[in-house]
């Protein structure tokens, strides 16, 4: 069932994506401005995490998850560049709405302190409602982990000499 | 193309989350957490504990993602195009 959309919104992270475009702004990074300049240490350890998530929304599919949606925005302003999501305009539907508030207030009070927390680990996850925070949260868990699998993989290979 | 929702029978998106429904998602979730992932056939864990320890693994992910950004800053300051060229190639493979 849905197979098509299957095709699309790919559940599974894609790993290869991931480390495709992830070594792309690598040297990207590297053909920009020199990686052996001492002084800008810091810049480039934020670069290449910025770089490293930046790829990881986009193996999750740009913009057809909330999460890498928010990531991918919040990336964009940071290089203060107008953001434009053309080919996928949704309706922001998922802003939790008074009423949506107050049947969530019935819930355990941990359960809802806990997922306040979530809401600010989770990209975008602010204006989530509870059950979509949470697969959001399910996916964003899995494609993090996979991101730092292939970080891993690229630390290890680079430090064999 | 509300084919990426369809999954949710009622359609309309101010019906309320069934108690089922979050249950569901509280598990698979847990599903997800090295620690929690094997102690799904034992007790049941509760809601707020998975939601915690989410929160956690998540921080910890987040961490590794920074110490892995330094090592690998350090690693391409050191390292010729050349060698990273053939971590590429072989990444591809």
């Amino acid at each position: 069932m849905a197979s098509a959309d299957k095709l699309i919104n790919t559940d599974v992270p894609e790993k290869d994506v991931f480390a495709l475009h992830f070594l792309q702004s690598l040297s990207n990074l590297k053909t920009q401005n020199p990686l052996n300049s001492p002084a800008k240490s810091i810049d480039r350890v934020r670069k290449i995490k910025k770089a490293a998530y930046v790829s990881m929304a986009r193996a999750a599919g740009g913009t057809s998850r909330l999460w890498s949606r928010a990531l991918l925005r919040r990336a964009a302003k940071d290089d203060n560049k107008s953001v434009r999501f053309s080919r996928r305009k949704r309706k922001v539907t998922w802003k939790i709405s008074s009423k949506r508030r107050k049947s969530n207030n019935q819930r355990a009070p941990v359960v809802e302190e806990a997922a306040e927390r979530l809401r600010n680990l989770v990209p975008g996850g602010g204006g989530m409602e509870t059950s979509k925070l949470m697969e959001e949260t399910a996916h964003y868990i899995k494609c993090l982990s996979m991101q730092v699998k292939v970080m891993q993989c690229l630390v290890d290979g680079l430090s064999q000499k | 193309m509300s084919g990426r929702r369809s999954r949710s029978r009622q359609s309309s998106g101010t019906s309320r989350i069934s108690e089922d429904q979050i249950n569901d998602l509280i598990i698979k979730l847990q599903q997800l957490l090295p620690e929690l992932r094997d102690s799904r056939r034992s007790d049941k864990v509760s809601a707020a504990r998975v939601l915690q320890d989410t929160c956690n693994y998540i921080r910890n992910l987040h961490r590794e993602v920074d110490d892995l950004s330094e090592r690998l800053s350090e690693l391409l300051a050191n390292t010729d195009t050349a060698q990273a060229a053939l971590i590429r190639s072989l990444l591809t493979q």
